[in-house]
């Protein structure tokens, strides 16, 4: 193999960067960045962080953290208010929007060399963080959406994994026949970003898109993917009653510990909590499936960490900034092998599938070759600079939808016009 | 002694009772959470007490020491939230921020309040109301202006910004409810004073506030409670983890993957405590009122 | 006639007890600056945190403030028009003020319930009086988090009860299903907010003078007729000034319903309050956000208003005090 060959030239590069960089940063005074992230495993940002320091002393960094779902709103205060503001993590969903509104640089246009990183980053990951052609960041965690099921009870009826929908709608109703209510769990929370992502996810499975490449709404067609998987998800939530919705991955977790249920759609990280013997009756019963329809493709997606355009007004805070973000997210990707062997983080760093570090720490809860293929198949979603928008807007038609409040043709055509009047109203086409 | 309701002994039991579980209830849920090991917890058909108990979460929030449980084959021991250790610190930082709330709403709602009631002065009504309806707009519309508001003031991220909000928010009704008491005292006891020589501060130290120790209690308990559970504000001004509320931290364990369920209710249970301490101090204060003497005679 | 030496001024103070008292006290007229240094410094506080934010919110509810968008127009009424106008509008009028319509009456009624309960006298008075607070110290989402547990329909303490009780044979869909889930919010939110009632008109029952109820005795009136004459008109006002605060309280919450349920099933739950949120940091637009502010708050005063007329009391000026 030639990981090590690329590991030792990815640390000679990373070593030849770093001497390159070393004079800039010599003789600027003391700098102190402000570091801000959402607070998961705040313990193990703290002390990356603190590695850093030790190796860049002329560096510190100050780190603010807020939880997960008020991270996007407190940034938007922070962001509008002019708050101190450096390196922050970024998503995929607000960078056009975010870029748009000047908040962010590309690190590109600053630092070209990170242009080396490219090929060594799974492409969904790698759209995620580019806008306008220019790359914003480099990778803190990627994952994948997933289709987990449980093998037991599968195994327990004799159910094939299944491979398309029509399967899981078949294997739903032979186990509501033997008793289990409502075999499928699904996070449903209209407010929540990734209730729009499971079903782009889903779409992708059977091979569909939302979008064309001119950004032209293909959901509003009856015969596309997209709209004959709303129709399947409504008829499993109101005609067959199979679907369970719950609030919150979190609470997915317990759920399926129940073993009142056998199927679910999450990230892939809640498979690793959910596998977690520490706390969970069932675990070892889940498993991972190719996303069922034709295509067994799925959404993946990346956060990173972005330079502020505050930052990038001062040449020393923006080369301080750029040395924080190479060491988190690039050098030889120590930060993100961490991440993926302690906390089952996924990771958009092709060299890492096939690290046995990280394998030999993920058999433990998952099937490392299986998310490979699944990673490997896995696509990016369409993020403009009105996605988050329009996807706010279209996400509680999708619930009602999917309860039967609504007909599919109607969301399907309203989310369409939607889409078109922000395309028209911020690009003017 | 005001009228208790007067409803035959067994059926006043009953009502004590239900509403002793209404009350408890959900509290005492949570403390079965926090030491019933989550596998027994989720068991189905369900089997609560078949695994006995564990003191694991609550060692694990206040020591950092894994529950026993991580320790197994198969455990991911990465897999359990650092956020939960949060939770003392950050208790002690809601109480110091609500004691100090409960603390300015007495010293400047009690005064306002009795001028309200008491006292006749051009812009009385207007000066009134526009404490009592700043209440109105919705905390929600406020997070934007407050916080440029806070952070001109250079207050972002400590405890005095919070202090400073959630007093804004909870005077009004002080102010409110104290006006409202101040004028049941009976004005002979004031008038009388008055004969006597009194000025009005020594009137109002000395008279109207030990008259009064019951509302001042209740309007002081509510303005702890409120700023102690208070979490729109708390997050959108908070800095970090140092001076960061109990709210913003159960909220964040609330969704957290990380967090078992047997964590999360520890964290609930252990929220709950300051405030049923200070109600058992102040209690007496409401109700044993000392409300003698000048009524009664 | 005793004149009054204290404050600088001479006064006549009517002595006879058949003179009404109140001519003493509180009918100062003119009592020029003084009273402004008792609530100056309340006064300066909370105005300081209201008017630079009202003036602020104004002023975005009557510009387009949109962050994809640059600059900041003047558009007049036009964010007003299309809040009015919009889809989510209407249902999220509708369950909020349901949600108030129930919760308030219900909050203040189980207060006064409870108020009364407390000052009986039974064993075990202090244990049941300490823990009356304990669902009012939580945050809404932890109190959400308890009552998700409560309530769940296929992990739920409620439905496991029920059902080893044999009271029913199918698990009942408490938060799935749009009808019951109203209910089991209001039941929370109730839960979270009874305490406060019931702890302020315990201080104003205990307030009421015994005699006026010793003389009610002796003129022969029966319990229910000692409550709605002498106890309802002392506590009056408290009842008012409650229900004002729980309706304020329930038209503008959020969290602990959200927390619940995520605004579903569809929009059974979704509430006028989270949409304010909603337009300026999802959909980046505070120009929306502000306007649908202010409406909330014209509402929120009719409420007042309704509530105000309906229970006349001395709370909003006398003439003398």
């Amino acid at each position: 193999m030639t990981t090590r060959r690329q590991l030792f030239a990815i640390s000679a590069l990373a070593a030849a960067g770093a001497l390159l960089t070393v004079p800039t940063t010599a003789h600027a005074q003391d700098v102190t960045l402000e570091f801000v992230v959402w607070n998961y495993s705040l313990e193990t940002i703290q002390d990356n962080v603190k590695k850093f320091e030790e190796l860049n002393p002329g560096i510190k960094i100050n780190i603010t953290d807020y939880t997960w779902n008020d991270y996007h709103d407190t940034m938007v205060l922070r962001l509008r208010g002019n708050t101190q503001t450096d390196v922050i993590y970024g998503g995929q969903d607000w960078l056009p929007s975010w870029a748009a509104a000047g908040w962010l640089v590309p690190l590109e246009e600053h630092f070209p060399e990170v242009a080396k990183y490219k090929d060594r980053t799974a492409n969904y990951a790698l759209s995620d963080m580019t806008y306008q052609g220019k790359l914003y960041g480099l990778s803190y965690y990627a994952d994948i959406i997933s289709f987990i099921y449980n093998k037991k009870i599968l195994d327990d009826h004799g159910i094939a994994v299944p491979e398309t929908w029509e399967d899981v709608l078949a294997a739903s109703l032979k186990l509501k026949e033997a008793g289990m209510e409502k075999p499928i769990v699904y996070e449903y929370d209209q407010e929540l970003p990734n209730f729009y992502d499971a079903f782009v996810a889903q779409v992708y499975g059977r091979g569909g898109e939302m979008f064309d490449e001119n950004l032209e709404p293909l959901f509003n067609d009856p015969e596309s993917e997209a709209w004959k998987h709303l129709q399947w998800l409504q008829d499993a939530f109101s005609k067959h009653e199979i679907v369970a919705p719950e609030t919150h991955e979190s609470k997915i977790i317990p759920a399926m510990n129940t073993g009142k249920h056998a199927f679910t759609i999450v990230f892939n990280y809640v498979l690793a909590a959910m596998n977690n013997a520490a706390e969970q009756p069932r675990a070892g019963e889940f498993d991972l499936a190719l996303m069922p329809g034709a295509a067994h493709s799925t959404l993946g997606f990346a956060k990173f960490y972005a330079l502020t355009a505050q930052a990038a007004q001062d040449d020393a805070r923006r080369d301080a900034a750029w040395q924080f973000i190479e060491y988190m997210g690039g050098g030889d990707y120590q930060i993100a092998k961490r991440w993926a062997v302690e906390k089952g983080l996924g990771f958009a760093q092709l060299p890492l599938f096939d690290d046995p570090d990280v394998q030999a720490a993920w058999s433990g809860w998952i099937d490392p070759e299986k998310f490979k293929q699944q990673a490997t198949l896995a696509k990016n979603g369409t993020w403009t600079e009105w996605t988050g928008i329009w996807t706010a807007y279209f996400r509680p038609l999708l619930a009602q939808a999917m309860i039967g409040e609504a007909s599919v043709a109607e969301v399907m055509e309203a989310g369409a016009a939607k889409w078109v009047e922000y395309r028209t109203l911020l690009r003017g086409n | 002694m005001p009228e208790g309701a007067r409803l035959g002994r067994p059926l006043l039991y009953l009502a004590a009772l239900l509403l002793f579980l209404f009350s408890v209830g959900p509290v005492f849920l949570s403390l079965l959470g926090s030491v019933i090991p989550d596998q027994a917890l989720f068991s189905f058909p369900a089997d609560w007490f078949g695994r006995g108990f564990t003191y694991d979460n609550y060692r694990y929030i206040f020591t950092g020491e894994l529950p026993r449980s991580y320790e197994i084959r198969g455990a991911n021991r990465g897999m359990i939230s650092d956020a939960a250790r949060q939770v003392p610190g950050s208790m002690v930082n809601s109480m110091a921020v609500a004691l100090a709330v409960m603390a300015v709403n007495v010293v400047l709602g009690a005064p306002a309040a009795y001028a309200f009631a008491r006292m006749r002065f051009r812009g009385r009504r207007l000066a009134f109301m526009a404490i009592v309806l700043s209440r109105l707009v919705p905390a929600m519309a406020l997070a934007v202006p407050f916080y440029l508001l806070i952070q001109a003031l250079g207050l972002l991220g400590t405890k005095t910004a919070l202090i400073l909000v959630h007093s804004v928010l909870t005077l009004p009704f002080t102010v409110l409810i104290l006006s409202v008491f101040f004028r049941r005292i009976p004005t002979e006891i004031e008038d009388a004073a008055i004969v006597d020589g009194c000025t009005r501060a020594q009137l109002f130290l000395r008279i109207v506030l030990p008259l009064s120790l019951p509302s001042l209690a209740a309007t002081g308990l509510f303005a702890f409670m409120l700023s102690y559970a208070e979490f729109l504000f708390a997050l959108v001004l908070s800095g970090d983890a140092a001076n960061r509320p109990l709210s913003v931290v159960m909220a964040s364990l609330a969704r957290n993957v990380d967090v078992s369920w047997g964590i999360l209710n520890s964290a609930i249970f252990l929220a709950v405590l300051p405030s049923v301490v200070l109600v058992a101090i102040v209690w007496r204060f409401i109700v044993e009122g000392i409300l003698v003497g000048g009524v009664k005679g | 006639m005793r004149v009054e030496a204290g404050g600088g001024r001479a006064r006549a103070v009517g002595a006879p007890a058949s003179r009404p008292p109140r001519a003493t006290v509180a009918a100062r007229s003119g009592e020029g600056a003084y009273p402004w240094l008792w609530i100056l410094p309340a006064l300066a506080l909370v105005l300081l945190f209201t008017l630079y934010p009202v003036a602020h919110t104004l002023w975005t509810s009557l510009h387009r403030v949109m962050i994809l968008l640059p600059g900041e127009p003047f558009i007049g009424l036009a964010n007003y028009r299309a809040v009015l106008e919009s889809a989510f509008f209407a249902p999220a009028l509708l369950n909020s003020l349901w949600f108030t319509a129930t919760a308030a009456p219900l909050i203040v009624l189980l207060g006064l319930g409870v108020a009364h309960l407390l000052l009986a006298d039974f064993r075990g008075r202090f244990l049941v009086r300490s823990v009356v607070i304990l669902p009012w110290a939580l945050p809404g989402a932890i109190s959400a988090v308890l009552w998700i547990w409560i309530f769940h329909p296929s992990w739920g303490i409620l439905n496991l009860v029920l059902y080893e009780l044999g009271l029913i044979e199918r698990y009942i869909p408490w938060l799935t299903d749009p009808g019951l889930v109203r209910v089991s919010v209001v039941v929370a939110h109730v839960w979270t907010q009874f305490p406060f009632a019931a702890v302020l008109l315990m201080a104003a029952l205990t307030a009421i003078d015994p005699q006026l109820y010793e003389a009610a005795k002796i003129d022969g009136a029966g319990r229910w007729q000692r409550f709605r004459f002498v106890t309802f008109p002392q506590i009056k006002a408290m009842v008012v000034v409650l229900l004002v605060y729980a309706a304020l309280v329930a038209f503008t919450s959020y969290d602990l319903v959200y927390a619940m349920t995520g605004g579903g099933p569809g929009t059974a739950t979704t509430l006028l309050s989270f949409q304010i949120w909603k337009e300026s940091f999802s959909m980046y637009n505070f120009g929306n956000g502000a306007a649908l502010a202010f409406i909330t708050v014209l509402i929120s005063l009719g409420f007042i208003f309704a509530i105000v007329r309906a229970l006349p009391s001395d709370l909003f000026g006398d003439a003398d005090a």
